[in-house]
């Protein structure tokens, strides 16, 4: 078990990736904390909605969908990578339409039959193909976000942005904040009350969609980085935390971004300290935190009630 | 509904069944891709079955496909799906545990560390939902994800350990059956007997819990406990699937053959035994698909034969499947059709005075607003179903049209007067109604509304309603009855 | 049969109060309900109606207070309490067919691991026929209509052979024909001695169905004969009144001095 647990050499851990080895840990971190930022703040509404099984489900059913872009366009290109993502959305939200409306299995099952075995066909057809696609099965369960420093790097007007994949991870992270900042209310009233968003002309429908189709770009982005399992992590553990600490979503946002930040530099300790992969090691330092908020916030509770007040029940009157 | 009972539709529908299933069979078997390039020695060596390791694929699939199947059963009737999924992925880090236990893959302490794990979770979220305000989807998301990137921590530091990349740790993602041993076919063999004589002495008790759970509670039956017995059965049979199926993926051995078992039957003892069957189908099949196909991973195989399964029931399931429910109601379709056209044939010999024994193609046409052609092919209809003949430009009803047509006209007509008498409803509302209700009355609701309306002879509109003897009378002697008509 | 030999009260509810998420639903519900009793519980939605008898049946956690049926905890009797359930809180797609459905009124009895035998069926069967489904016996629950559903319900809680019963709204959602068969099982139950909880969510047959009103409001307003209860002013006082409990409360909690009600 000794040989398991490497010693915990501060310098080696805590100093370096952020001194000698920044050039390589620099853009972890950076993608790390854009992939948990962009996903955090998508997931606050997830959570808010009472759909974290989406998240589930979407994550899933997009492998095939990028499995058979790379296939047919023998690219990692972005757009196949997106169309293809689409597509797989598309499938599975008509497959499950298929199912749980014309028969009696329930959505719960539905959901499960359709994204599994979507799943399942595309991690076949990975497996079959693992010489022409540059994905291998277990790298899609945690992803290899260790290889961002090694991609070719983007440069616009003579400025060195960073590795394709953290480029197009903070595009749509901006894209992700310019939409919430610029549908803002409409996003906070459909979420809250649909029949009052019905009435001042904001239609459920519509955001719903929205939502599902920013859900299926934000996930295929950080596919690369997390995986199709920690990125479920990503979506719920921010907004979990930050619900934990405050009801107002404009904290729940900013929470989340910290949140992040926080799980990324975790991340990055975990990972130098474990040799373990560092998607991974991000998701359990995410989860640290949540564990360490979630025993604050009943600790307090105690605290509260022994002392005999109201606290903040809401009692009669 | 046994085949022997089957309409001649439900049989087109089966016979097309079967050939798709081989059809889609003889494609798969072609694609050389997946297959090695010796296929045929392989075949004969897998039913020849002289591996020791495909004896042993073979048996852990159909005993993990017996339990996933039975369980699942219960976890598709209790609405349970994202419980099995949380579940199966929350044991991740107990199987690293396990194998950390003795640095060896050795069956029991990673059966038992998964175990652990996986009551953890379920804890974990019931504590979750209990103290905080996070909903039971969020909390299970939570636990489902944090596991399972402990586990995968776990994972790839021990695979950085000299002896961990033997481990064999990976299959345990995507599964493959050919890693099995002859211990772990023991301990899965020990937790199927369990859980199968679980269900079969708990029957009673897991059957009224799951359909109502407060009802069961109240007449006696424990219903906590129950459900916590269930948990710890349903967590055994998720790890013992591990090996073969994968942690990723174990919960739709659960899901998808019970699902397709819950479209094929109205019994809860039959969906067990059908769920059962499919699991220990998809087992092999995946099994066999990996040991032909290159060692690919059997987890995948497995689900893709199981929804394979469940396609096939949702098509051609003979009550509640797609295909089946279409046929039927195109038959419903043409049957209406049918018995309009005997009506308007009845309408026009009626106008006649019931003088001339049979209708010109013209009249029909008319009396139906449609071409004359129409008309044609309607009589047509008929006389393919024995309801009546045709001759150069007129239809002759057969004594069975004849008497369908009389009551069709009898239902329209006693309708009508039933509504506007005991409804109250204006007797130019009624036709519509009327027209729909028509063709769909039973003869003991006919009997029952003759009486109520004192064995009437005139409907709302002074129209003559058809008694028995206008029914019967005229039947030649003779003619029997063909099943399924009228 | 009648009530218990020892001459124990059905039902004793002694200061009751329940919450859902630190919010009252019932306060303080002293109830004594006498035997062969056709009892209506009426009051506003959100009163408490499905809460107070869920709570006496132990299916919801009880703040403080305590609930004895015929002198025991339910715990202790539960061959005496039958239960009709709403039929919203059921899967009718579930594969069981009516027999299967009111055979598991049986299972209480059976204990762990017995089989319903051929008495069980038997009990069955005339439970259906009294509710006049026994021709539908072998059909699926999903091929039945709201009136029929609630008549395979009455049949379980008449198989359980209980001596007090709690039904939760049976007339919603149901035709003419099923209403009177239900009320006229009702009254053979109590004529045989059984006493009857049923919440019910409508006024005017309230005042001709039950011999007894309970009339609830997060506590109790009124309980006697429906003649002597259902009178205007009590009528008011439980429908109107929501908003008037609530401040009585507010003004009682500011004279104390910063307690926990819910804490006694």
């Amino acid at each position: 078990m000794s040989e398991l647990i490497p010693a915990f050499d501060w310098q080696r851990v805590m100093i370096d990736p952020w001194t000698i080895n920044f050039s390589l840990y620099g853009w972890i971190a950076l993608m790390g904390f854009l992939v948990a930022t962009a996903c955090g703040l998508v997931g606050n509404y997830l959570i808010l909605r009472r759909m974290a099984l989406m998240g589930d489900a979407v994550s899933h059913s997009v492998l095939p969908g990028l499995v058979i872009a790379f296939l047919l366009t023998s690219s990692r290109g972005t757009l196949p990578m997106f169309l293809g993502a689409l597509a797989a959305g598309i499938t599975a939200t008509v497959l499950i339409e298929a199912i749980h409306r014309k028969t009696r299995v329930k959505q719960d099952a539905a959901m499960g039959i359709a994204f599994s075995t979507m799943f399942a066909i595309g991690v076949l057809l990975v497996s079959l193909y693992s010489e022409h696609v540059d994905l291998d099965a277990d790298c899609v369960l945690y992803g290899e976000i260790a290889f961002i420093p090694l991609e070719p790097m983007v440069t616009w007007l003579g400025v060195t942005l960073g590795p394709v994949s953290l480029v197009r991870m903070g595009v749509v992270l901006l894209v992700v904040v310019g939409l919430i900042l610029v549908f803002y209310k409409e996003l906070l009233i459909a979420s809250f009350d649909e029949a009052l968003a019905r009435a001042t002309g904001v239609n459920p429908t519509w955001v719903h969609y929205a939502l599902m189709s920013v859900l299926s770009v934000v996930i295929v982005s950080a596919f690369e980085s997390v995986g199709a399992i920690l990125v479920i992590a990503m979506l719920i553990l921010p907004g979990a935390t930050a619900s934990l600490m405050t009801d107002r979503l404009a904290v729940m946002h900013g929470i989340a971004v910290v949140h992040a930040a926080l799980s990324a530099w975790l991340g990055i300790v975990l990972g130098v300290w474990l040799d373990c992969s560092i998607g991974a090691a991000m998701v359990v330092g995410g989860a640290g935190i949540f564990t360490l908020v979630w025993i604050g916030s009943l600790v307090a509770r105690w605290h509260r009630e022994s002392r005999g007040g109201w606290g903040d029940d809401r009692g009669p009157a | 509904m046994s085949p022997g009972n089957w309409n001649r539709g439900t049989r087109i529908v089966a016979l097309l069944g079967i050939a798709a299933v081989l059809t889609s069979v003889a494609s798969a078997a072609s694609v050389s891709e997946m297959v090695d390039s010796n296929w045929r020695e392989q075949l004969a060596r897998f039913f020849s079955m002289r591996d020791a390791s495909l004896r042993f694929a073979l048996t852990g699939s159909i005993l993990l496909g017996l339990s996933c199947g039975l369980l699942g059963s219960f976890i598709v009737v209790r609405r349970m799906a994202l419980v099995g999924d949380a579940l199966s992925h929350a044991v991740l880090p107990g199987v690293a545990f396990g194998f950390l236990w003795g640095m060896t893959k050795d069956p029991v302490a990673i059966f038992i560390g998964a175990v652990i794990a996986g009551l953890m979770g379920t804890t974990v979220v019931s504590l979750l939902t209990k103290t905080t305000r996070i909903k039971a989807d969020t909390a299970l998301g939570l636990v489902l994800a944090s596991f399972f990137a402990v586990g995968l921590c776990l994972l790839t530091m021990i695979q950085n350990l000299p002896t961990g990349n033997k481990s064999g740790l990976d299959k345990f993602l995507f599964g493959q059956a050919a890693a099995l041993g002859a211990d772990d076919i023991r301990l899965m063999a020990i937790v199927t007997v369990c859980a199968v004589s679980l269900i079969t002495l708990f029957y009673k008790e897991l059957l009224a819990t799951s359909f109502d759970a407060g009802f069961a509670q109240v007449a006696g039956i424990p219903a906590e406990w129950i459900h916590h017995g269930l948990m710890l059965v349903l967590a055994a049979a998720i790890v013992i699937a591990l090996q073969a199926v994968g942690v990723v993926l174990v919960s739709a051995m659960l899901i998808t053959p019970a699902a397709a078992a819950y479209l094929l039957t109205d019994r809860m003892h039959r969906m067990l035994f059908l769920a059962g069957g499919f699991g220990v189908l998809a087992g092999v099949a995946g099994a066999f698909f990996s040991f032909v196909g290159r060692g690919l991973p059997t987890g995948p195989l497995m689900v893709i034969g199981a929804s394979t399964v469940f396609t096939g029931a949702y098509l051609m399931g003979p009550r509640h499947g797609v295909v089946a429910r279409w046929w039927r109601q195109r038959s419903r379709a043409a049957r209406t059709e049918r018995e309009n056209t005997l009506k308007a044939l009845y309408h026009v010999w009626e106008n006649d005075g019931f003088r001339d024994v049979g209708v010109t193609l013209a009249d029909l046409a008319q009396r139906r607003r449609e071409t004359l052609d129409d008309a044609l092919g309607r009589s047509r209809e008929l006389e393919r179903h024995g309801m009546a003949s045709v001759s150069r430009d007129a239809v002759y009803f057969t004594p069975q049209g004849r008497r369908r047509a009389a009551e069709i006209v009898r239902n329209h007509r006693l309708w009508e007067l039933y509504l506007t008498n005991s409804a109250n409803i204006a007797p130019d509302h009624v036709h519509e109604d009327a027209e729909k209700i028509e063709h769909v009355l039973g003869e003991k609701t006919v009997r029952e509304l003759e009486r109520r309306l004192d064995y009437a002879t005139e409907d709302p509109h002074g129209k003559p309603i058809p008694g028995p003897r206008d029914i019967h009378g005229g039947l030649a002697t003779g003619a029997n009855p063909r099943e399924g008509e009228a | 049969m009648t009530v218990a030999a020892n001459g124990a009260i059905p039902l004793e509810i002694h200061d009751l109060t329940v919450a859902y998420h630190k919010k009252p639903v019932l306060w303080g519900v002293d109830l004594e309900v006498p035997a062969g009793q056709l009892i209506g519980i009426i009051g506003p939605n959100g009163a408490g109606k499905s809460t107070l008898i869920k709570a006496c049946m132990g299916l919801l956690p009880i703040q403080s207070g305590w609930v004895k049926v015929f002198g025991q905890s339910l715990k202790d009797a539960p061959t005496r309490v039958g239960y009709v359930p709403q039929r919203e809180s059921v899967d009718w797609d579930f594969p069981v067919n009516v027999m299967d459905v009111v055979l598991m009124g049986r299972y209480g009895r059976l204990g762990l691991m017995r089989r319903p035998g051929k008495a069980d069926r038997e009990i069955a069967r005339e439970c259906l026929d009294r509710v006049k489904l026994l021709p539908y016996a072998n059909r699926q629950i999903s091929n039945l209509s709201g009136g029929q559903q609630q008549r395979v319900f009455l049949a379980r809680a008449l198989a359980q052979q209980a001596d007090l019963y709690f039904m939760d709204e049976p007339f919603a959602g149901v035709d003419a024909a099923t209403e009177t068969a239900i009320v006229t099982v009702m009254e053979e139950l109590r004529d045989q001695g059984k006493t009857l909880l049923v919440v019910h969510h409508d006024l005017p047959t309230a005042r001709s169905y039950f011999d007894s009103l309970l009339l609830l409001n997060m506590n109790v307003v009124a309980f006697g004969p429906t003649e002597s209860v259902f009178t205007a002013e009590i009528l008011q006082k439980t429908y109107g009144g929501r908003l008037t409990i609530l401040s009585e409360v507010a003004s009682t909690l500011a004279a104390e001095e910063g307690g926990n009600p819910l804490r006694r």
